[in-house]
């Protein structure tokens, strides 16, 4: 039973992050109707942004972990929403129209150039780097099963921002363009929405979500590696496509569905747990071929 | 007694979601006929020809060809059974030669084996240089300048060629049932004229050719077609030769705009 | 008597092309600075240009033919082969980029042919390295275990079909991508096959033959790897040949339909998922012997040898080439194995600056380096 709630913490923890990633996939397939497979490593780049953010203020003598937190969650994420234009603006928006294997190949390079920074660059960036412990260390003991507050506190920013994300598509102007615009371009365009303003916010606002779980992540496990962002762009996307491309709640839910097949794989072989991301991985292509065009949308057959 | 018809659709049923596009089509054709099909925009025709070439399954009713049953049919049986198709819009693949657009619609009579395609060279070289002839062929009779230009890429020859080059995709295979998707999209009156001409003469030629034809232009239906077939909303207005359906009240109002 | 004079032309044609490139390979390989690296390139870059201008590379293709083409790679690397006899270093990056040849033509089948994605070439040269590993130490002759290392990729590949035929596109390409990541992780846990230390492998020995050894012949001290060289070249022709054969039949005809448009090539009868199964296999089989004589020839594999950003090079090799360009990815291949060995102050920036290289060829030129050329006859004129 402990140990049953272990794993459940666990895999909502893992279910947030993959869908703060899928988030992003889904948000930018929706406004450009492109994959844009730097997000992985997005996120990493994300994790050390903040990395960096740390440092710096480590080294002006902030010493209170409340500063530094916020230091760190805003120098990944604003940073990586920059970022998350730029490569918009150089990388997709380009390649526009370009046969899909372009824009494809473009972005995967994109990933690699950004991880290679971040190898060679980054201060020992080839060896995993640990990620201080920002928040409180409160814990209660329950039978076996130890509540994290650190964790409780992650689970709630992560909420409230997917939330947030929901509200702003739902309830706000620059919500209602992007949803035009994922709903047909053309006729966005001709409503006097600025196409190119809406696309390059929507991958900044992607790519502050992935730098965001870049952080959960690192924070989670206090450690981040330039190699981790593959992993969790792979899953990320997948969840998306299970998901439904296109759909933020069918987003959350590959997310979530992803983090509780891969926490079921570890409850039923503990043995294997050296395992787990091949296991990871075969769910991947196992889902994708189960349901090629996810689980609620529907099959968009091509049009004759 | 009459000759068994050569295609017998019962009932077919298409719907998209809640849009029924081919709702209860019942048709015949005989052998060598050519059947004018026609409706306004969103009717239907295209439609049929797609669950009808196996491109959409239908969701109800049957198709029997020739002695064979089509329903649920793949598209590759269908084009087994001698039935080939244009598109609407075309699909010609455009970075491909115009000889090698017709040796895709002639892919039933080439040898597709890995020892002669790759080690018989010479028996290869000889069924190409027979293809080729059947290609200038049909060039010949649809579109002369272009069977010099056989060699080369589809996308540098103009519209109107493609389309043509795509009714010699569908022909070379000798079907005995085409599906023309409006030919003459984008041509002149002449243009149409002697495309039209060129279909008969070519049915002369290969005798027992029978052909669907959906065209926006009366008086090319009118010229050509044996019989028509009036589509709305999916379902069957009504049938009969040109003279019948284009004096029938309910054909004038839905689809001639006429009161 | 014209027969005669074609024979001469096309013999001539030949000479013009292959003695300046061997020359110019003869002198990058031969470069021991970066200064003389860069002369060489910038010469390569002229010869080049000039053919193009003048018309007379675009001749000497046509002029040469098929036979003329292939005899003139052969010789070329017979000659460059012969040069280097004693020097093991430039012989195993010869043989190396030979290999990779081998393994993009596999890929150029799928991707180029077939239009089916594999983002998991890596893992397959990788299935190949380690069936060579497992089983070159049996007593099957070294031949088989080569045909082996192709079939088991191949086999390893048709696992992926399902998958593959149901999807298309991005969906497709993250399939391979998730096997090329699970196959690494795979061999890195798994200590039954060496584990992230890897296993290590004999040489490759053939009829008695043992290819490591330096050996004294013709009057020449031959160090081992010219063998693995002379291997390589021979099974990059027949690689060539194959895909070239391929590509000017109709089985590269009905892969160009599938590859262009699905939906009207199932109109005529062509079995889609039949011909992208034939390329996904034929092309991993190649990848898969590529693998086996990579692993032979180096003597040690391990998981690093197959990660996700080799398997991105490989499909760069293809896109820098010009996809469905055979002459532009001989070179490409040859240029992007060759030059980090050539220029060692960039090894380690090596794939950063290889990243940065393609995503501005793609961005710049959308349309690829060499535009796709129609196919040309078959027929018997041509032959
Ligand atoms: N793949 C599809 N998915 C959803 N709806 C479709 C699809 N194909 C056709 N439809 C719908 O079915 C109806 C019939 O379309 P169809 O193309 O058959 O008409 P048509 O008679 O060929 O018209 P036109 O003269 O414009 O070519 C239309 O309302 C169309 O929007
Ligand atoms: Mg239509």
């Amino acid at each position: 039973m402990d140990l049953l709630a272990q794993y459940l913490m666990n895999g909502v923890m893992l279910g947030l992050m993959y869908a703060l990633v899928a988030l992003g996939f889904t948000l930018f397939f929706g406004v450009l109707n492109v994959i844009q497979f730097a997000h992985g490593d997005v996120l990493t780049a994300g994790a050390f942004a903040g990395l960096a953010g740390y440092a710096l203020v480590v080294r002006a003598g902030v010493q209170a972990s409340l500063p530094q937190l916020l230091t760190v969650v805003l120098a990944a994420t604003l940073s990586m929403a920059v970022l998350g234009a730029v490569l918009g603006r150089t990388l997709v928006l380009p390649l526009k129209g370009a046969p899909a294997l372009n824009v494809l190949l473009a972005t995967l390079m994109g990933g690699t150039a950004l991880r290679e920074c971040i190898r060679l660059f980054y201060p020992g960036g080839s060896q995993p780097q640990r990620f201080p412990a920002l928040l409180p260390s409160t814990a209660w003991a329950l039978g076996r099963f130890t509540l994290r507050l650190d964790n409780l506190l992650m689970l709630a920013a992560g909420m409230a921002l997917v939330l947030g994300v929901s509200l702003l598509l739902q309830r706000t102007r620059t919500g209602l363009a992007i949803r035009a615009v994922a709903q047909d371009e053309e006729t966005a365009r001709t409503m006097g929405i600025d196409f190119r303003r809406v696309v390059l916010f929507t991958f900044a606002l992607g790519s502050a979500l992935a730098a965001f779980a870049g952080v959960m992540n690192g924070l989670y496990y206090n450690e981040v590696n330039f190699g981790s962002g593959l992993l969790l762009g792979v899953i990320g996307f997948s969840a998306a496509v299970v998901g439904g491309l296109g759909s933020l709640s069918g987003a959350v839910l590959g997310g979530f569905l992803f983090a509780g097949l891969q926490t079921l794989g570890a409850v039923v072989m503990p043995f294997a747990s050296a395992y787990k991301d091949v296991f990871a991985f075969g769910m991947v292509i196992l889902l994708l071929a189960w349901k090629p065009t996810g689980l609620i949308g529907e099959p968009l057959g091509e049009r004759v | 007694m009459t000759p068994a018809p050569l295609l017998v659709c019962a009932d077919l049923t298409r719907s998209f979601g809640g849009l029924v596009a081919l709702d209860g089509l019942s048709v015949e054709l005989k052998q060598g006929e050519i059947l004018g099909l026609i409706g306004p925009n969103g009717s239907g025709k295209t439609t049929f020809f797609n669950v009808l070439t196996g491109l959409y399954p239908a969701t109800r009713g049957e198709v029997r060809f020739g002695g064979l049953t089509l329903t649920g049919a793949r598209p590759q049986a269908v084009y087994r059974a001698g039935i080939t198709r244009t598109f609407q819009r075309s699909r010609l693949c455009l970075e491909l030669s115009i000889f090698d657009n017709l040796a895709v619609g002639a892919h039933q009579q080439l040898d597709h084996g890995l020892y002669f395609n790759l080690l018989r060279r010479r028996a290869l070289a000889r069924q190409a240089d027979a293809t080729a002839t059947a290609a200038r062929e049909l060039l010949e009779i649809f579109d002369p300048p272009l069977a010099a230009r056989l060699f080369e890429p589809v996308a540098g020859i103009a519209m109107i060629g493609r389309r043509r080059v795509e009714i010699c995709r569908a022909l070379i295979s000798r079907p005995k049932l085409l599906l023309l998707d409006e030919p003459s999209a984008g041509m002149t009156a002449d243009e149409t004229a002697h495309l039209m001409d060129d279909l008969l003469e070519v049915r002369r030629r290969f005798g027992d050719l029978s052909i669907i034809l959906i065209e926006h232009e009366m008086s090319v239906i009118a010229r050509v077609t044996d019989r028509c077939v009036v589509l709305n909303y999916g379902k069957k207005l009504c049938e009969g030769t040109y003279a019948e359906v284009s004096t029938n009240t309910e054909v004038r109002q839905a689809y001639l705009g006429l009161a | 008597m014209t027969a005669a004079r074609a024979r001469v032309r096309s013999a001539l044609a030949t000479l013009v092309l292959a003695v300046p490139c061997t020359l110019l390979l003869y002198g990058f390989l031969a470069a021991e600075s970066e200064g003389k690296v860069a002369l060489v390139l910038a010469g390569a870059t002229l010869a080049a240009a000039l053919g193009w201008r003048t018309g007379l590379l675009g001749w000497a293709v046509r002029a040469s033919g098929q036979g003329g083409l292939a005899l003139g790679f052969a010789l070329s690397g017979l000659a460059l082969v012969a040069a280097f006899h004693e020097d093991p270093f430039v012989l195993l990056l010869l043989a190396r980029a030979l290999i990779a040849l081998v393994a993009c033509l596999g890929l150029h089948v799928q991707l180029a042919d077939a239009g089916v994605p594999n983002f998991a070439g890596a893992a397959f040269f990788g299935v190949g390295g380690y069936t060579a590993a497992v089983l070159g130490k049996g007593a099957l002759p070294h031949a088989v275990v080569l045909l082996a290392c192709g079939a088991l990729a191949a086999a390893v590949g048709s696992v992926l079909l399902l998958p593959l035929l149901r999807t298309r596109g991005h969906y497709a390409a993250l399939i391979t991508i998730a096997f090329g990541l699970l196959f690494r992780t795979f061999f890195e846990v798994n200590e039954s096959l060496g584990g992230p230390q890897g296993l290590k492998l004999g040489g490759l020995e053939v009829l008695g033959f043992h290819f490591n050894d330096d050996r004294h012949v013709l009057g020449l001290e031959w160090s081992g790897y010219a063998f693995y060289a002379l291997a390589a070249l021979a099974l990059a022709l027949a690689a060539l040949s194959l895909v070239r054969r391929l590509e000017r039949s109709w089985l590269g005809l009905a892969l160009d339909a599938v590859r262009l448009d699905e939906t009207a090539a199932a109109c005529f009868g062509v079995e889609v998922a039949r011909w992208k199964i034939g390329a996904f296999t034929l092309g991993n089989a190649l990848i898969g012997v590529a693998g086996g004589l990579s692993a032979m020839m180096v003597g040690f594999i391990a998981p690093n040898n197959f990660t996700f950003q080799e398997s991105l090079v490989l499909v760069s090799i293809l896109l820098l080439g010009g996809l469905g360009n055979l002459a532009g990815l001989a070179v490409a291949t040859l240029i992007v194995v060759c030059l980090p060995e050539k220029l060692q102050p960039i090894q380690e920036y090596r794939y950063l600056l290889f990243s940065v290289l393609v995503v501005l060829v793609l961005v710049l030129r959308p349309a690829g380096l060499v535009r796709r050329t129609a196919r040309r006859s078959f027929g018997s004129a041509a032959a």
